[in-house]
């Protein structure tokens, strides 16, 4: 076996690509093709649907929901900054720091998403309640108005965003942030560098490989993401995601919900894109 | 070329080939999609074909999937339902009880590609609220049912209005599990008036004071209905210009309400977020355990009631079972047994004088309390008054349906 | 004094945000004792043991439904992790063509929205009358966890230096033990991080689940739709119980895996 492989050195890299490989196309492409064509389609459950090549959806839908692409964009954007403000120095410590721990550091990091979504946010909306014991007992004692609230507003919704995505930065920067030599860091600290100088210059480089792949696990599924918006938002932060889905389930439009997908998705390529040509010419891995 | 060519040169083939893909290979007449795979079955008159015979006239089957939503059916400690169990000892049936249900469309997205194609769902009994009862036998997806042959209790024990449902007229495709009033909730710990009418949930002028803390529901029918009733409306017999009115109601009120909410509100309702609040009456009850001085009223305009159905989907494989199930819960013990825990309105009126009974013949104070409140409730037993200023959502063909959700979903998400 | 100020910042930073972390699930655990009337949990009402009692008695589909999401998620995760490991490797260090368009397949599935996932993929099992059950809903999670797996990963295997391979190879090691006793424990880190994810990811997975699940529940779906009459106890009981065995599971588990590892390499440590 091992002599067949040195033979067939060349094949090597393929064959460790088949099996997600061919996954992927059989469980993602196909069915990604079949949205595409749905999008193109015009009728309705009663009357049957046909491929009419509309391509007049796209425009169609932008223009109707422009202000909650908009703001799933905007959204998406905030979250990534807070998820990198937080978790940078959460995975910094951890890679640095953690010693033996590291491990169970990056546990206690993702274990909270073990457990169910609906009661992490019933959980939530209890703590942030109007009248809970954050908010009341600050409002007793004067600090905040009676009318202040946090739920069914945009922090809610940024902030819901922001805790569900957390770990997924975390762990990309750990990731990256982990194999970098210490003696790189000591070295410049050796070369008279401060330690913010070392920070800036040595290690934030080095990682920014995990900076780049914690961004898109963030930004990506932010943008789309519909849960947050559903049961902590008001009808003034729903998102492209509710929209889909709205049109998805409620108004059974599959052409334009699945047109609205595909345009979500090129937008974030677009954005990514873009976001890949300010990295270059660093090292990245994605 | 550079990567970032390669990328997009790549994107843009890849859209080509699917675009070739799509009109070569999965056109309309491929049932990999979101279309009906027949065109001839789908019914695009308001009725389905009424020349279908009805299924069942046979011996029930050995098995039986019944799906329903959660906590909707007796429940003892153990986590069985004494119902499903006594109706396996005296049939012989293997019951499978799955609670799958936990929204209407959702569920109805994930049977459809099926029922479309023709396809057995695995289901023989699913429970739909009656609009959606409507639109699946309106497309075909339901099997008809001979209620005099094989639903004789159902004829003979429940409440006359069940008879007559604007969206299942001769309960040709279904026949009810629970209904429920859709009114109005509110905490008086917040509000300093009594609630009596519509106007003072959807009035701009009036909601002023209470701006934030109104809550509304984003379920179309139940919002849209409540709009049409304040403009004094009956909403079954609603017209397009009644629709857009309604949606202009909405819209105004639209920047008080905190939140459109499906069944999240009585949290809600429950931690004082919201003053006052579209509501539904099983859950009222309930918050009233913990909070008894929260009120539900039906407005003076009127309320809506509704009605989660049994209904058998087309191409079931065991529909006489389905059928036997049916019959099995429309015997008044039965619809105690089932009240006694749901605390929803069960179709039959007789099941209010058992649960008096089972409540005399208690062994303990707390059960005893707890049988009197439910029969005695309003909330699961309702007046004949309360039923006589409850309305039915109206019957939507596709065309207005589309219409009412355009409007509508501008009101929930802009 | 600055400098020890500046050292205690990051800990105790570290600590706030795990604090921040795991202030919901405190609050859920404190729920699962409630002693409540009716059938809502949202108001404390008194403390019970009740729920935990009669924890695996009361809702046996919820029992049920747990089992499934756990079986879910551990085959997905296994098998998500392999494959995508094994095209992180690939991407990461042999020249191949195609490169770009399979950066482009790992990448969309992020960027997709899970309902337009979910939907077309029960058209597709549809079409070719696959019936909806466990397995229809592991290929589905084993599908987008593959893509989070890469991009976790690969960050690992990137920086990974050759010249430790080399040095093994040297030794007289044939490739497969290298990679056995050399690279896959330097670049584990990565592939355990990418695993944990892939977990979290398929066992809270809702909306793509609802779609390929047929009559199946699983664990987020009986709970989204008890939600609607009003969550019981027993969910807030279990979630704490995951919680609990997932601590004393994996921490075992390190504990073991730190007595193989010792031998091997690894960064230096402070």
């Amino acid at each position: 076996m091992a002599d067949w492989l040195r033979r067939h050195r060349g094949l090597v890299p393929y064959l460790f690509l088949v099996p997600g490989g061919l996954w992927l196309i059989l469980f993602f492409v196909v069915p990604l093709i079949t949205t595409a064509s749905v999008a193109l389609q015009e009728g309705s459950l009663g009357t049957g649907y046909r491929l009419t090549f509309n391509f007049d959806v796209f425009p169609d839908a932008i223009t109707r929901w422009n202000v909650q692409l908009v703001r799933s964009l905007e959204y998406g954007l905030i979250v990534t900054a807070l998820t990198m403000l937080i978790g940078y120095p959460m995975a910094y410590t951890i890679a640095f720091r953690g010693g033996r721990y590291k491990n169970i550091l990056l546990l206690l990091v993702i274990m909270p998403f073990f457990t169910s979504f609906i009661i992490r946010t019933i959980s939530w909306k209890f703590i942030l309640a109007d009248q809970g014991f954050v908010l009341g007992t600050l409002k007793d004692i004067g600090v905040l108005d009676q009318s202040f609230r946090l739920l069914a507003t945009p922090a809610a919704v940024i902030s819901g965003i922001t805790y569900n995505f957390l770990p997924f930065v975390v762990l990309p920067l750990y990731v990256a942030l982990e194999r970098i030599d210490p003696r790189v860091v000591e070295a410049a600290a050796d070369l008279y560098a401060s330690r913010f100088q070392a920070f800036i210059r040595v290690t934030l480089p080095l990682s920014i490989s995990g900076v780049f792949a914690a961004s898109l696990l963030s930004f990506i599924p932010a943008v789309g993401d519909y849960l947050n918006a559903e049961l902590l938002g008001s009808r003034n932060e729903t998102m492209i995601g509710n929209v889909i889905q709205r049109l998805y389930l409620v108004n059974n439009d599959y052409p334009q919900a699945s047109a609205l997908s595909l345009i979500l998705m090129i937008g974030i390529l677009v954005s990514v894109f873009v976001y890949r040509r300010v990295l270059r010419g660093q090292e990245l891995t994605v | 070329m550079t990567p970032h060519r390669t990328r997009t040169t790549f994107a843009i083939l890849g859209l080509c080939l699917a675009l070739i893909l799509a009109a070569c290979g999965i056109g309309p007449e491929d049932s990999a999609g979101p279309s009906p795979a027949d065109p001839g079955d789908s019914g695009a008159t308001d009725t389905a074909a009424p020349s279908e015979s009805a299924v069942g006239g046979g011996e029930p089957e050995d098995e039986l999937n019944f799906a329903n939503w959660p906590l909707y059916i007796d429940q003892d400690d153990d986590g069985n339902s004494p119902t499903i169990q006594q109706f396996e000892e005296s049939t012989g049936v293997d019951v499978t009880y799955t609670e799958a249900i936990e929204d209407n469309s959702s569920f109805f997205g994930t049977v459809q590609p099926a029922l479309a194609a023709g396809q057995d769902t695995g289901y023989d009994i699913i429970v739909m609220t009656d609009w959606m009862i409507g639109n699946m036998a309106r497309l075909g997806y339901l099997e008809p049912l001979d209620l005099a042959r094989d639903v004789p209790n159902f004829l003979d024990n429940a409440d006359q209005v069940y008879l007559e449902r604007s969206y299942d007229p001769d309960n040709k495709y279904s026949v009810p599990w629970q209904s429920g009033i859709t009114g109005i909730a509110y905490n008086p710990a917040l509000v300093d008036e009594e609630i009596t009418s519509m106007a003072q949930l959807l009035d701009p002028e009036l909601i002023e004071k209470y701006c934030g803390q109104i809550g509304m529901f984003v379920e179309m029918r139940d919002s849209m209905s409540f709009a049409m009733l304040y403009n004094g409306v009956t909403p079954a017999d609603a017209t397009i210009e009644d629709a857009e009115a309604a949606q202009q109601v909405l819209l105004d009120q639209a920047p008080c309400v905190r939140d459109y909410y499906g069944n999240e509100y009585a949290q809600a309702l429950a931690d004082g977020s919201l003053a006052i609040t579209m509501a539904w009456s099983g859950d009222v009850f309930q918050l009233q355990f913990d909070n008894p001085d929260l009120q539900f009223v039906v407005p003076e305009e009127g309320a809506i009631l509704w009605t989660d159905n049994m209904a058998i989907p087309k191409g079931a494989q065991h529909p006489n079972a389905a059928l036997a199930m049916m019959d099995y819960v429309y015997d008044p013990e039965v619809a105690a047994q089932v009240a006694e825990y749901v605390n929803y309105i069960a179709a039959v009126p007789g099941a209010k004088e058992i649960i008096l009974q089972h409540a005399a013949d208690a062994e303990s104070d707390e059960d005893r309390e707890y049988l009197e409140t439910v029969a005695n409730s309003p909330l699961v037993f309702p007046t004949q008054e309360m039923l006589d200023n409850l309305y039915s959502y109206k019957v939507l063909d596709e065309d207005e349906e589309r219409q009412w959700n355009e409007m509508f979903q501008e009101v929930v998400q802009g | 004094m600055g400098k020890r100020l500046g050292t205690a910042i990051l800990p105790v930073y570290t600590g706030f945000v795990v604090l921040y972390l795991f202030l919901p699930i405190v609050v859920m655990a404190v729920f699962g004792f409630n002693d409540i009337e009716g059938r809502f949990n949202f108001t404390w009402q008194g403390f019970t043991l009740e729920h935990w009692a009669n924890l695996f008695s009361r809702y046996p589909a919820l029992n049920q439904s747990l089992l499934n999401s756990l079986t879910v998620a551990v085959i997905s995760t296994v098998v998500a992790t392999t494959f995508g490991t094994l095209i992180g490797l690939a991407l990461t260090r042999y020249e191949f063509r195609g490169r770009a368009p399979l950066n482009l397949l790992i990448f969309l599935p992020i960027a997709t929205p899970e309902i337009v996932l979910g939907a077309s993929l029960l058209a597709l099992f549809v079409s070719i009358d696959w019936a909806r059950d466990l397995t229809t809903i592991t290929i589905a999670h084993i599908m987008f966890n593959i893509s989070f797996v890469v991009v976790t990963v690969r960050a690992r295997i990137a920086g990974f230096d050759r010249a430790l391979e080399d040095a093994a190879m040297d030794l007289g090691a044939d490739e497969w033990t290298t990679f056995r006793k050399v690279t896959l424990p330097l670049i584990f880190p990565g592939i355990l991080a990418a695993a944990m994810l892939a977990f979290a990811l398929s066992i809270d997975d809702f909306v793509i689940t609802q779609f390929t699940a047929g009559q199946t529940i699983t664990f987020p779906l009986w709970v989204y739709g008890a939600s609607r009459i009003g969550v019981p106890p027993q969910v807030n009981v279990m979630g704490t119980l995951i919680f609990l065995i997932a601590l004393v599971g994996i921490g075992l588990w390190i504990l073991l895996q730190r007595r193989e590892l010792s031998a091997a390499p690894t960064s230096l440590e402070r």
